[in-house]
């Protein structure tokens, strides 16, 4: 028997606002899923609802059989009987604790014996590399350093689930990219089911197994990282995801998965869909164009567009240009400047992505 | 460390946090409603509550609706209170200005006495009052030996000034921290935009006190008009009677107590202290937009007054040593000497005659003990109970929440005199509770039930302070609303816990209203036995009891602030 966690159906609302609107989705046992989307999306209240810390008016939430939320069955069982580990935003350490309290607090309120208490406390630091901080207070301690006592702390218990909101949003941006790469690691070697909260893509594409597009409290698409990158369900998750431009045009011939597409202003372009939907000749479409997959053209013949380069932006690695195609804008990134302000860009088939008007 | 399996189904523990929850809001609406049905019955009674033959009737509205005197001194309790608010807030608002935001020299030194009538009793201001003052105080009689103009103490003018003395560190605590707290980037602007110091104090910082000054205004209206001790000591002997004079006068002096009426006259008071109490919130409400706040680190340059800076500093002082220092001081003399005289050298006549004729009475003496174990216990029970229900109001998702922190704020508008007589008559019609009537329990918990609020409100800043992040990681961790209450709230409240229960601790040992109604042998406090003393005319023993209360006081705040490190406002 496997310990997926299992949400079904889950509502909750704040007056009008509906702030989860009809979730579902399953993680494998072991995996790592991230919730991902702009402020305000509901990421931080699907989490608390796992937890126990808000109620949903509707859905079932469950590890395995272990029902945690069952609305249908009038069941909702209170945060402290749930059995999982969480790391705050702010880490939320007991300030009043020293290090090794905060971590072998949960295990006292369990009663386990004093010896196993200080054995696996250890265990736990020792896991983050921070043993011999054990008798600090909190304050003593840096961001990255508090940091990590929060996840020795939620994990020290064997939880059935791990719940992170936003952990690495308070450290600095280099600290964080060690941090996640570290954290991502972590899991895998304890090998306990994650939901991780974030709205920061790069974050959620380093270390997730899954990750969830929400968007004003709907779930949009629930998928592997690759698969979100190259088949995006709905314009505003290509959108979110990557640097993306979009063109308005209409289906010029339908051929399988071939298309062609007119641009507005009479371009052709062709490219491949994979979305599996079924187009018609002359139906309004919108094309989104991943900025970094748009390349210089050099003899090609076909899916050409020549723009007037508008705003050319150094970004230190590379070049990032608006430019204007007489069909709307696009963003394009190249290694070098422009070198002229005239440029014909070629667009692979396979770097186009198709969505309904 | 894979998940675990084994579990199954879990079974829903129950907790007690519902059943601690339902009991706060229960105990503090018992609390409340206690002393106020029988106000209110009482009202609509002809005869006294404990009477079986008691009928309904209208007769007491209309007996103290159509009794001139009646009007006479509402008359008077709005003058005297709009008198004494005014003169408060502005000097109380003066002095702020100079000690926090001028070179005024010595202004360390001035601000730790200005507050001091704060943690005096006002009955024992109005005596010290008396004895510097007074027409045969020291400071009039040497006034009168020097053929100076002399003045009369005991009219409606000194007890205006004793009672502005009595709530100006109310206003002054509470604009200097507004004033600390103002933006200083905004006097700058001002300054950068071209106006001079003294421009941008009349223009921008005084402008921006305005919450501050409306708040202290209302707060200090309400303080005024409930207020009994010094209207009672300096007025009553030549008549002048306000709205909580003439209660006591109708309910302790008074040969036949008019219990109808009574219950009258505190209803008229409650609903106009309720009043000003709920225009006090929307005001406050409404002047959010003034808050420009953030603990800026920066601290803005005092604003140099020059030349001006001693003539000021000379002014606030002479203020100081003549209003706070001289009757203090006229106290401490008539506690230690047989009677006072500008013409007799008083440290040639020292005695601790009037300490003992105290310590000798096992009455008076009990009063002693009784304040202090009232405010020992009192106050511990009272700083738990409110931090329960502050938790409670701000950090649980129980349904009765908003009411626990109305409820808890709602003795605001009960003046102390009518909480006693609440008590008093509830304790009457209960039949089979007379054994614990006159015991101090039952002054405790009505102590407590009045200042329910000051406990309330000075808890809830610190508890909104904690992050709720924190007590949401112990309920992870596996424990209820009250562990993580207990063992995670508790302890980081406890810095604020104790400068509440000091707070508390000294408020109980100053209370003497409550207790004027309540008393009985046996469950005297201080403040009931000097007002029996001063009401036999025992003036020397008087001054004893309110040095002891003094000295009781600063020892308290020595301690909480010096060896503690407790601090009691901000
Ligand atoms: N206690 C509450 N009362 C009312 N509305 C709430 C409450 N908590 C959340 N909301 C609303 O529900 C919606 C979802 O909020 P949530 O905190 O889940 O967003 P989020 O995705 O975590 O955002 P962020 O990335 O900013 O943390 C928001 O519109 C928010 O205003
Ligand atoms: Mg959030």
């Amino acid at each position: 028997m496997t310990n997926d966690l299992v949400i079904q159906g889950l509502v909750k609302t704040f007056g009008k606002i509906r702030a989860i609107d009809n979730v579902s989705l399953t993680v494998k046992e072991g995996q790592l899923a991230t919730l991902l989307g702009p402020s305000g999306c509901g990421k931080t209240t699907t989490l608390n609802a796992i937890a126990g810390l808000e109620i949903p008016d509707k859905g079932l939430i469950r590890v395995g059989d272990f029902a945690l939320t069952d609305t249908g069955k009038g069941r909702i069982l209170p945060p402290e009987q749930r059995q999982l580990g969480m790391v705050f935003q702010s880490y939320a350490l007991w300030p009043h604790m020293k290090v090794a309290d905060n971590v072998a607090f949960s295990l006292k309120l369990q009663k386990v014996k004093r010896d196993e208490i200080r054995k696996r406390v250890h265990e736990a630091l020792d896991l983050v590399g921070l043993a011999d901080l054990a008798d600090r207070y909190p304050f003593q301690l840096s961001g990255g350093q508090q940091q990590r006592v929060a996840l020795a702390r939620a994990v020290v218990t064997r939880p059935r689930l791990l719940l992170l909101d936003e952990p690495l949003s308070n450290l600095d941006a280099k600290i964080r990219e060690n941090a996640r790469v570290w954290l991502r690691e972590l899991q895998q070697r304890v090998g306990i089911t994650t939901i991780y909260v974030t709205h920061d893509q790069s974050e959620a594409f380093a270390m997730s197994d899954m990750i969830a597009v929400m968007e004003n409290g709907k779930l949009l698409q629930f998928a592997p990282p690759e698969e979100l990158y190259a088949s995006p369900a709905t314009q505003f998750v290509a959108g979110f995801i990557g640097a993306t431009s979009f063109l308005r045009g209409a289906v010029a011939s339908v051929d399988g998965s071939r298309l062609t597409v007119r641009v507005a202003n009479g371009d052709l372009l062709s490219l491949s869909d994979r979305s599996g939907k079924s187009w018609s000749q002359n139906q309004n479409v919108v094309i989104g164009i991943r900025s970094e997959r748009v390349e210089m053209a050099s003899g090609q013949k076909d899916n050409l567009l020549n723009a007037g380069v508008a705003v050319s932006t150094y970004l230190g690695s590379k070049w990032q240009h608006e430019v204007d195609t007489g069909s709307g804008r696009l963003k394009v990134e190249t290694m070098d400047a422009a070198a002229s302000d005239r440029l014909s860009l070629y667009l692979p088939p396979d770097s186009i992505l198709l969505f309904p008007e | 460390m894979a998940s675990i399996t084994e579990a199954g189904q879990p079974v829903l523990k129950r907790s007690w946090d519902r059943i601690i929850q339902w009991s706060v809001v229960v105990i503090t609406a018992i609390l409340v409603v206690f002393p106020a049905w029988p106000i209110l019955l009482q009202s609509v009674m002809d005869q006294p509550l404990y009477e079986k033959t008691r009928a309904f009737t209208l007769n007491n509205f209309v007996k103290v609706f159509s009794s001139p005197v009646f009007y006479q001194v509402v008359g008077r309790t709005i003058v005297f209170a709009l008198a004494t608010t005014a003169l408060s807030v502005g000097i109380g608002m003066l002095l702020a200005i100079f000690v926090v935001r001028t070179n005024m020299p010595g202004r360390k030194f001035l601000r730790n006495l200005i507050t001091i009538p704060y943690y005096v009793s006002p009955l024992v201001l109005a005596f010290a009052w008396g004895t510097m003052y007074g027409p045969a105080g020291y400071v009039t009689i040497l006034a009168r030996t020097l053929h100076l103009p002399t003045w009369n103490l005991y009219s409606l003018g000194g007890i205006v000034i004793v009672t502005m003395m009595y709530t100006m560190p109310y206003t002054y605590l509470y604009i200097s921290s507004s004033l600390a707290l103002a933006d200083p980037q905004l006097e700058s602007a001002a300054r950068i935009g071209g106006a001079n110091p003294f421009l941008t104090m009349l223009r921008i910082t005084v402008p921006l006190l305005r919450p501050a000054i409306t708040y202290s205004f209302l707060l200090i209206l309400v303080t005024t008009m409930e207020l009994l001790s010094i209207p009672l000591v300096l007025g009553a002997p030549v008549g002048i009677q306000v709205l909580s004079t003439y209660l006591y006068q109708l309910g302790v002096v008074g040969i036949k107590t008019d219990y109808g009426s009574i219950a009258v006259v505190s209803i008229m008071v409650v609903l106009m202290v309720t009043g000003l109490v709920v225009l006090q919130g929307k005001l406050v409400a409404q002047e959010r937009r003034f808050v420009t706040v953030g603990g800026k680190a920066t601290r803005p340059k005092p604003l140099d007054l020059g030349g001006w800076k001693w003539v000021v500093s000379v002014i606030v002082g002479l203020f100081v040593f003549m209003f706070v220092i001289l009757p203090l001081f006229a106290l401490v003399l008539q506690a230690s000497t047989p009677f006072v005289s500008p013409l007799v050298n008083p440290f040639t006549m020292l005695t601790t005659k009037n300490f003992s004729s105290i310590w000798d009475v096992s009455t008076y003496r009990q009063s002693l003990t009784n304040s202090l174990l009232i405010g020992l216990i009192g106050a511990a029970i009272g700083i738990i109970f409110t931090t329960i229900s502050a938790i409670t109001a701000y950090r649980s998702k129980f349904k009765a929440r908003v009411a626990v922190r109305y409820l808890s704020l709602y003795p605001r508008a009960f003046p102390g005199l009518i909480v006693g007589i609440g008590f008093l008559w509830a304790f009457l019609m209960i039949p089979g509770i007379g054994a614990i009537r006159n015991t101090i329990w039952v002054m405790m918990i009505a102590f407590i039930m009045r200042y329910l609020p000051l406990g309330f409100s000075s808890i809830s800043p610190s508890v909104l302070q904690v992050s709720d992040e924190l007590d949401r990681a112990a309920r992870i961790a596996g424990t209820s609303w009250f562990g993580a209450t207990w063992r995670i709230l508790f302890p980081i409240l406890r810095p604020a816990m104790l400068s509440g229960y000091f707070l508390l601790f000294i408020a109980f040992l100053k209370e003497y209203s409550v207790a004027l109604f309540l008393y009985a042998r046996g469950s005297q406090v201080i403040g009931t036995t000097m007002i029996e003393l001063w009401r036999q005319g025992n003036t020397g023993p008087v001054a004893a009891l309110a040095v002891l209360q003094l000295a009781i006081t600063a020892a308290v705040l020595v301690l909480s602030q010096k060896v503690l490190g407790v601090k009691l406002h901000d």
